[in-house]
């Protein structure tokens, strides 16, 4: 006997768990499929938890926009979670920095976010940054986000988790989506929810479809970040798949490294951006700072529709471009890029904002294709099909969440 | 190579900053020279490539190169947007670079032996800021004549040579970034610093197999020229010198005219050529300074209003799959 759900969610990261609680709240009875043992295992906790303000995407006046205006909601709807008592600092390299000063100051005037000049010798060795800037941007903690969630979920009748869920495939007939697992375990659904971040063409690839109906294959695009900018014209899938297109991505893995900052820096955030640089900021309340560099943090990167990397490799079971697993806890991960970025940071950051190695977290990055040029973070949001309905998400940022809301009434 | 397993390796992070154009044919032979160095040497070290427009598959034959010895160092690819020299390609360059010590290798070409890479890092330690390497070989003509001429006329203290690479520390680097935006010439920059210099001068080999380059060479004689307007004054000399013929020719004139004016036995015809002669030579002179006024002029401006001195298209991290 299949069991029915109103709702399938695949991934229990942020996205989600926060359709799961969306769903559950209007009464629906929904199914949460998950690869690893626990939710957030992977990029929710593995960020740079930034809440985004806009301030990143100096290149994106529409990405920037978007993040200020979901910035106040989120803070206010998860607030618990949130660290707002640091200076974050924004700078622009005197050298090689696709943004200056001015530009900067100007983009965010356009963006209307807050913007104080303050002296960049304060913080960086001279002739290091030709602007600083103090800014209102704040971190949140993906630990008691997910105790949030876990208390809100795990005692509601309304809501079933699968840990360790394998899926062997997705079979699209003429009402319902069947997801079969690789234990035999089957479940059927109206609405097929695909929040599976950097799995998202992985489950797309898992639809087969059964059910004869032909053209009427994906009823609907929508990239809430910058229109049109995924109408491209992929290879249409092999025949007895859904015509559904995987999403043109590369996928990065990529490193965070988490460290004990000194007095002088606990309350600083520091961010040098649009280029080749690093940023140090609060890892939400944990006391921590994540040291991230935009050269040093992907370590790889597969340019295949699947994830496919090298580190794979003697990894059956565990790890395959069809079958991504955690790569935080993978034995093979690649060795850390701490003497790399540690010594970008300290070429540009005054000696007494000091920091010492605490560990490393790996997860693997998607990027849209479509967004290198502007740096662009698009939320993109497919519906594949519809009744029964297959909707797939993809977002690098944790406040757009709210984008979600149109598809899952 | 011979007891490198007994070497304690270095702590300090070393940049190795490579300038490439068209320069296929040396690549492997350097990089396996450098890298199995530096391997050996060094506990952490990256690679910063500068692709300066290159044509030919340098920087394919560099990939692949990553690709097949698995490498374990960074290596890091800045694309220069069109052809910009060897200056400007470095200079940015060693911009991006983060090591506590960087080496400059302005040329593939490798003519010495690979203990030269380290001798420079221990003279270096010995209290210079800036170590470079210089073949005893034989120079070139104009590259002699060069450097006797700029050694000569040159302001400050210090003389350059040849160099083939160089090593320089953190501190160097700072120091030069705080003494101006733009550096058309490093090697004069660094030498002018105020920081200790030193040079390692080795036994050149196998030179007569370089194949020279044309775009670089017609390149470093232009630099050449900015160069003696930049950091020496033969300039100042030689407008002065003609300034100073002129006044005598001048002087000269003025008595001639004198002298002919108190003679009574004056012919118009011959006086109208004569001055007409001083006029024509006047002129030429007041254009010959003109130019070079305007030369200088053109330095000036460039020297204190241009801020951005390259312009980098792409910085590429050379990825492993």
């Amino acid at each position: 006997m299949k069991e029915r759900f109103d709702k399938i969610i695949i991934g229990a990261g942020l996205y989600g768990l926060y359709a799961a609680a969306f769903c559950a709240e209007r009464g629906q009875k929904v199914l949460v499929l998950e690869y690893d043992g626990a939710p957030f295992q992977r990029a929710t906790y593995i960020n740079q938890a930034r809440v985004h303000m806009g301030y990143h995407y100096p290149r994106s006046l529409t990405t920037a926009v978007k993040s200020a205006g979901y910035f106040r909601r989120f803070t206010e709807d998860f607030g618990f979670c949130i660290h707002d008592k640091f200076e974050q600092i924004y700078a622009t390299s005197g050298k090689f920095s696709w943004t200056n000063a001015k530009q900067f100051q100007e983009f965010c005037r356009a963006a209307e976010i807050k913007c104080e000049e303050v002296a960049a010798s304060k913080y960086f060795k001279e002739g290091m940054c030709d602007g600083a800037f103090l800014t209102e941007e704040y971190t949140y903690d993906a630990k008691i986000l997910q105790e949030y969630y876990e208390d809100r979920l795990f005692g509601n009748s309304a809501v079933t988790f699968v840990f360790h869920a394998r899926i062997d495939r997705i079979i699209k007939r003429e009402e319902v989506y069947e997801i079969v697992l690789a234990d035999g375990k089957s479940y059927e659904t109206g609405y097929v929810l695909n929040a599976t971040y950097a799995s998202v063409n992985q489950i797309i690839d898992k639809v087969e479809d059964v059910s004869g109906g032909s053209g009427n294959g994906m009823s609907g695009v929508s990239d809430s970040g910058s229109p049109g900018a995924l109408q491209q014209s992929g290879t249409r899938s092999a025949p007895g798949k859904a015509a559904a297109e995987m999403f043109q991505i590369k996928y990065e893995l990529c490193e965070i490294i988490l460290c004990k900052p000194s007095e002088r820096l606990k309350g600083i955030g520091i961010t040098v951006m649009d280029g080749p640089f690093f940023s140090i900021m609060p890892f939400g309340k944990t006391g921590l700072h994540s040291l991230t560099a935009v050269t040093f943090t992907p370590h790889i990167t597969s340019y295949d529709s699947k994830p496919s990397f090298s580190c794979q490799s003697g990894m059956e079971g565990r790890c395959s471009p069809e079958n991504l697993g955690n790569c935080s806890t993978c034995p093979n991960k690649p060795e850390s890029a701490w003497p790399y970025m540690s010594h970008l940071a300290d070429k540009y950051m005054k000696p007494e904002y000091a920091y010492t190695y605490v560990e490393s977290l790996y997860s693997m990055k998607p990027i849209l294709k479509s967004s290198e040029v502007d740096d662009s973070r698009p939320t993109a949001i497919r519906v594949m099909s519809a009744n029964p309905t297959f909707v797939s998400v993809l977002s690098g940022k944790i406040n757009t969440v709210y984008d979600l809301d149109d598809y899952l009434k | 190579m011979e007891n490198t397993t007994q070497i304690v390796k270095e702590k300090k992070f070393i940049s190795l900053v490579i300038y490439l154009h068209n320069s296929a044919p040396y690549l492997k032979f350097f990089l396996d020279t450098v890298i199995r160095t530096c391997e050996n040497h060094f506990e952490q070290f990256e690679i910063v490539c500068v692709d300066d427009a290159c044509q030919d598959n340098t920087v394919e034959l560099l990939k692949e190169y990553v690709e097949e010895r698995k490498l374990h160092v960074m290596v890091n690819v800045v694309h220069m947007s069109f052809f910009q020299g060897l200056e400007s390609a470095m200079n940015a360059g060693r911009d991006i670079a983060i090591g506590d010590f960087v080496y400059e290798f302005d040329d593939i070409f490798v003519d010495y032996d690979e203990k030269v890479i380290m001798d420079v890092y221990y003279k270096l330690l010995e209290g210079n800021d800036i170590v470079a390497a210089s073949s005893k070989g034989k120079m070139r003509l104009t590259s002699k004549l060069f450097y006797a001429l700029y050694n000569k006329t040159k302001r400050g203290n210090g003389k350059i040579g040849p160099e083939t690479f160089r090593v320089m520390s953190r501190r160097a680097i700072n120091r030069i970034k705080s003494m101006g935006q733009y550096i058309p010439y490093r090697k004069a920059v660094y030498m002018d610093c105020g920081l200790g210099n030193a040079t390692i001068y080795y036994d050149s080999r196998d030179v007569d197999v370089r194949v020279k380059n044309k775009t670089v060479a017609s390149e470093r004689t232009t630099l050449a020229l900015d160069s003696f307007i930049y950091f020496t004054n033969v300039l100042e000399r030689t407008s002065a010198i003609i300034c100073g013929v002129f006044l005598m020719v001048t002087v000269f004139m003025g008595i001639y005219i004198i002298s002919d004016f108190l003679n009574d036995n004056t012919k118009p015809v011959e006086g109208w050529l004569s001055t007409m002669g001083f006029l024509a030579l006047g002129f030429f002179g007041v254009f010959a300074l003109l130019t070079i006024i305007l030369k200088y002029l053109s330095v000036m401006l460039n020297l204190i209003f241009k801020q951005q001195r390259y312009l980098v298209s792409d910085i590429e991290k050379v990825v492993k799959h």
